[in-house]
């Protein structure tokens, strides 16, 4: 089944079922510093093989960058 | 035996012992190859950064974030940014996970435009955080009764700012945060924002502030390295002034050469 979600902001149509499906049918290197949040709520990396995606779905990927 | 008079002394902060009281931040620098000359000749321990989107045709963002390890330092990760307490936690939250460390500079604007934190947010954020383990270093404003419910909440630091940030303008009321170092004389204290030049730097730690925290003062100087090394020694200056504790102020002159056997005076 075809989830529409939003990646970042944008929206994607995709046929993952789970997080780290979406991750990697979108080229995420998961070796990569990054952490994953959906619909606000932080989702720890144990448990994105794990973590169902729901139509609708808001998933935010961060990764380190300058700061102060 | 020569001494180093301006070596600082030791100090410990969110559980961490620390030579440095600099902490720099990461941003804006004219090339990545300058910040890593201005960390090192800052000799800060402890650098900032922050935490953004990341697409995944980028490479993963992984060149800037590999380059500030091997540099050494703690790093302090923000939530530079969020506006609301729920957006902070889960910054911090994912913080936690990339970097391994539990240490959050906690940031909720409140203000756009000044870029002011949101205290109340802070505040309730910083009270969860806490609660879950993190060591919550809080950017707040020079108000002394929310820095009193910041450590009482728990924070590892509290964090004042001297002006807006990226102002440069320094202090704007010393008054404020000489009351709050006076009145909060357990707490870790660090000024965060504002400061431009080594003499704020200098006159903040003179009161007592534990640490200064800032970035655009030196990554937008004209010779970040050297302006670097010029607020390591006004830190180190400041410092070293408050240990050895300045002279009271008196309000009339008070002559450094006695008179006592001042020649020209004749009593008869």
């Amino acid at each position: 089944m075809t989830l529409q979600i939003s990646l970042n902001g944008q929206p994607v149509a995709t046929d993952a079922a789970t997080l780290q499906a979406l991750l990697l049918a979108q080229g995420y290197d998961l070796a990569t510093a990054f952490a994953c949040a959906i619909n606000n709520g932080f989702v720890p990396r144990t448990q994105w093989p794990e973590r169902a995606l729901q139509n609708g779905d808001r998933i935010d990927v961060i990764t380190p960058i300058a700061g102060g | 035996m020569t001494t180093d008079t301006l070596q600082p002394t030791p100090w410990t902060v969110g559980g961490t012992p620390l030579q440095s009281r600099f902490f720099l931040g990461t941003s804006h620098y004219p090339s990545p190859q300058v910040l890593q000359d201005a960390v090192t000749a800052s000799g800060c321990q402890v650098l900032t950064v922050g935490l953004r989107r990341l697409q995944p045709e980028s490479g993963g963002g992984n060149s800037f974030w590999q380059r500030v390890q091997a540099m050494g330092c703690h790093i302090l990760p923000n939530t530079a940014g969020c506006h609301t307490a729920e957006e902070a936690i889960t910054l911090a939250q994912m913080a936690r996970e990339i970097f391994g460390t539990a240490w959050i500079k906690l940031e909720v604007i409140g203000d756009d435009y000044t870029l002011q934190p949101d205290t109340h947010a802070t505040l309730h954020a910083a009270t969860e955080l806490a609660r879950d383990g993190f060591q919550v270093f809080a950017y707040t404003t020079d108000d002394l009764v929310i820095a009193q419910k910041l450590h009482q909440a728990g924070c590892a630091a509290v964090m004042p700012w001297a002006a807006p940030i990226g102002t440069g303008r320094g202090p704007l009321n010393p008054y404020a945060l000489d009351v709050m170092r006076r009145r909060l004389p357990d707490a870790v204290l660090v000024v965060d924002a504002g400061l431009g030049r080594p003499s704020h730097a200098a006159q903040v730690m003179e009161l007592g502030f534990d640490a200064v925290l800032l970035n655009t003062a030196v990554a937008q100087a004209g010779d970040p390295v050297r302006m670097a090394r010029a607020f390591a020694d006004g830190v180190a200056a400041g410092r070293a002034a408050y240990e050895s504790t300045p002279m009271p102020e008196h309000a009339a002159a008070q002559a450094s050469t006695t008179t006592v056997g001042m020649p020209f005076w004749h009593g008869a």
